[in-house]
């Protein structure tokens, strides 16, 4: 059937035109052909779309807006007859120029789309642009018509989730990689089976939004290699996915590496979290270069001080204005984009404090970008999870307005945890609620408000943990001044590595230790990528700028640390096998299915007997199965002792009912291959009632 | 872009030559579309395509689905250039063809009815 609107209208120059929609924004392959061009600014008095020929220094057209196209604050038009995938567009705005009011408007900037859907300029990760480029940074134009076959985002309960915190390069740029296309994400589809086989459930990508690996990259004076922005965090376009992590960037098909990669994900059961950054962008402050929002609406993208000066609660030199209805209705449409069309599973949310603030930065009761995104319809099955506290000083663990919705990287989980494992006197009670899901912080909330973690990108490897007590980032050229100094880590004795094979023992044990208690922890388990197979950064604790060794996982660990990987193979297992460690409401120390034992019971080294004014590091819990899922499944019962002093303790076990028997799952002090069993095959403790549990170390019996 | 078409022993080769991208998957489509009938035994010979683009791959993906729910219908692709495969790799494309590395490879094996 004809349509009306493939009809254009209007010629300019060798170009049909007709009036465009206002919605959506951004470059749409419209039904009646052409493409839809719309892009908001408020104080802009005149915008042109410009067309380069794909790498093109100089655009081949400029097509003025016609004044009659303009609807609102919005310019829009469909032009004709494009070649849409040889083509990268821009627009250039004319408006006021006066810092002071918040406009920064010229006229001769070429300006991305802050829509645009695919993104050109860094197609290959790493090669160096041209730094004359009056367009670094360039909308493309991209057919949404990805092949989904049967695909749907897996909905896994919260509460049976593990994440893994990937890198998308970092995971298999090493050369020992093995994949045919590393460091993209591509690699990571090649690795699938490796996560299947580990046992998780979600990879939690490192920001995968386009960003600029060059920002601010520089020679190392250390050892001349170029520091880079690796991590990403800081996005040069919220809806296109960063060309450099595609192997296929190189062919501007990123878009459908990444959902083929989605989609290969949930195929074999692994959902696909995304690490999001609406905090600020990589136009920096005064000083920093016109990309895109800068240009087109300073003023409603940033947070602006009254002086006109841009505020600085991300660290990064601007903060995006979230809590402006335009910043947030795009924040809004670019995570339903990234739900609808590429089936991803969640949000982990970058300094997500900042969405709680204020125009002016004050800090809102109810901000309305968190309660519209917790409400959101096609929102409504995505996880939701904040880093709640940003670099401003708002830290708002426990506190973080959820609606229900929202869940936390719980900060103090990875801190109490760390003391309690270096051995550190007084820890006991806080221990206590971090294992149980942190009720003292989410009582209202349930156990899937905490994600879980002991180490994440930002910090420590695991190994790193128990090897450094000081962070050594003298490669990152700041003079070791950068990165967090308050590590609660501990070196077993020696920095850095060792020949000592007595101090390398305790390591493993430590590293053990730390996985044991992740997984028994209510709450959301999350494991650094890496760390199953002991991945050090040589103490560098913020590797945000090395696209090295440092950051890349040596996959030769999997033979070097083959203890330690199946060591975290049988926990993972082990919590998966267990429903009783994954309960969705919080504990009620109560016996509520009359099996004669409490849900959950803390013992000391005498059993039934918790002596809360006892300092040393040492508790046991004791779960019994019949309360799994809320007394709704059967499990078996668990105890697990830990003793992190440095003495061997004497442990009274609880008496189990009548007919079941304690067997051993693990115990950290034991060397392989006795260090852990297959789940289901655990082997009867030979005393009943009482056993030695070895310094820094930690038991788990299942009664069945 | 050009395609030409041959029979074989009862089987169609397709070659394809030049660019399939957004500026000619029309074409392309218009020309192929019609030989997926039921019982067809398409080979598409891409020894002489130079690029297949973002709008090349879905028109392929396109034939695998018409023929796929045409009775009888069997195709596959023959002589695939090195930098079009890794392409279908990196993207996932790759599964839903077969490949053969020559023309009579995939004449002899979709002959056979695989």
């Amino acid at each position: 059937m004809l349509r009306v609107d493939a009809t254009p209208t209007h010629e300019y120059g060798e170009f049909k035109l007709r009036p465009g929609k206002p919605l959506p924004f951004g470059a749409t392959i419209s039904p009646g052909g052409g493409v839809n061009f719309s892009v908001y600014s408020r104080h802009a008095t005149y915008c042109e779309l410009v067309l380069f020929w794909k790498r093109e220094p100089e655009p081949f057209a400029t097509i003025p807006f016609p004044d009659e196209f303009r609807i609102g604050n919005v310019f829009t038009m469909v032009v004709f007859d494009l070649e849409y995938e040889n083509i990268e567009y821009g627009y250039r705005m004319d408006g006021p120029f006066d810092p002071e009011e918040g406009h920064w408007f010229d006229r001769a900037k070429f300006l991305m789309d802050p829509y645009a859907k695919a993104i050109g300029g860094r197609d290959i990760w790493g090669e160096e642009p041209d730094w004359s480029n009056k367009y670094p940074h360039r909308s493309r134009i991209f057919y949404d018509d990805f092949d989904w076959e049967d695909d749907h985002p897996l909905e896994i309960p919260l509460e049976d989730l593990i994440i893994y915190e990937m890198h998308v390069r970092g995971f298999t740029q090493h050369p020992s990689s093995g994949v045919k296309y590393p460091g993209t994400f591509a690699g990571i589809r090649w690795k699938i089976p490796y996560l299947q086989d580990l046992g998780v459930n979600c990879v939690e990508l490192l920001p995968i939004h386009e960003f600029d690996e060059f920002e601010n990259s520089r020679i190392s004076p250390e050892n001349g290699q170029r520091l880079m922005n690796f991590w990403g965090y800081s996005n040069v376009g919220f809806f296109a996915p960063k060309a450099g992590y595609a192997a296929s960037g190189k062919f501007g098909m990123q878009v459908d590496e990444l959902k083929a990669l989605v989609r290969e994900m949930h195929k074999n059961g692994i959902e696909v979290i995304l690490d999001v950054v609406f905090n600020h962008t990589a136009e920096g402050n005064e000083n920093g270069p016109y990309i895109s929002y800068r240009g087109i609406d300073n003023k409603t993208y940033y947070m602006l001080t009254p002086e006109g000066y841009y505020f600085n609660f991300s660290g990064c030199g601007n903060t995006l204005n979230c809590n402006n209805p335009i910043v947030r209705n795009m924040i809004l449409d670019c995570l339903r984009y990234w739900a609808a069309d590429y089936h991803v599973d969640g949000f982990r949310f970058d300094l997500a404090a900042i969405l709680g603030r204020d125009q002016n930065g004050a800090p809102m009761n109810s901000p309305p970008l968190l309660e519209t995104l917790a409400f959101d319809p096609i929102l409504g099955k995505c996880k939701l999870i904040a880093e709640a506290w940003d670099a401003g000083g708002l830290y708002q663990v426990g506190t973080f307005p959820s609606w229900g919705r929202w869940a936390e990287w719980n900060g103090k989980y990875r801190d109490d945890i760390r003391e309690f494992l270096k051995g550190d006197s007084g820890m006991v009670g806080k221990i206590i609620q971090r294992l149980q899901g942190s009720p003292d912080l989410y009582q209202w909330r349930g156990t899937s408000a905490s994600v879980n973690f002991i180490t994440a990108h930002d910090g420590f490897t695991l190994m790193d943990l128990v090897s450094y007590n000081e962070k050594h980032n003298e490669a990152n050229s700041e003079g070791n001044a950068d990165g967090e100094e308050h590590n609660n880590s501990w070196n077993c004795g020696i920095e850095g590595p060792t020949d000592d094979p007595g101090i390398n023992r305790l390591r493993i044990k430590q590293i053990k230790n730390a996985a044991a208690m992740l997984l028994v922890s209510h709450g959301m388990p999350m494991i650094l990528a890496g760390d199953e197979i002991g991945r050090t950064q040589l103490g560098n604790n913020n590797a945000y700028c090395q696209d090295n060794e440092f950051s890349w996982i040596d996959w030769s660990l999997l033979d070097t640390n083959a203890e330690i990987l199946n060591f975290f193979k049988k926990i993972i297992a082990f919590r998966k096998a267990h429903p009783v460690l994954r309960n969705k409401t919080h504990f009620r120390n109560e016996d509520y299915v009359g099996s004669g034992y409490p849900d959950i019971s803390w013992h000391g080294p005498k059993a039934w007997h918790m002596d809360y004014s006892d300092e040393r590091p040492i508790a046991a819990f004791l779960l019994c199965g019949r309360h799994a899922r809320g007394g709704t499944v059967e499990d078996n019962y668990i105890y697990v002792a830990m003793n992190m002093h440095w003495e061997s303790r004497s442990f009274e076990i609880p008496a189990l009912p009548e007919g079941t028997l304690w067997h051993v799952f693990t115990n950290t002090d034991i060397q392989p291959p006795h260090d852990i069993a297959e789940v289901g095959h655990e082997v009867e403790v030979e005393n009943q009632s009482e056993f030695l549990l070895g310094p820094r170390s930690l038991v788990i019996l299942v009664g069945k | 872009m050009e395609i030409k078409t041959s029979t074989q022993d009862g089987v169609t080769i397709i070659g394809i030559s030049g660019n399939l991208d957004a500026n000619t998957a029309q074409q392309a489509q218009d020309e192929i579309m019609p030989l997926v009938v039921p019982d067809c035994r398409l080979v598409l010979d891409m020894s002489q395509c130079e690029y297949v683009s973002s709008a090349g791959l879905r028109l392929m993906l396109m034939i695998a689905k018409k023929i796929k729910t045409t009775e009888g219908g069997k195709w596959c692709l023959a002589s695939v250039s090195e930098e079009i495969m890794d392409v279908m790799e990196m993207t996932g494309f790759s599964q839903f063809f077969q490949t053969f590395d020559s023309v009579s490879e995939a004449t002899e094996a979709i002959r056979g009815g695989q």
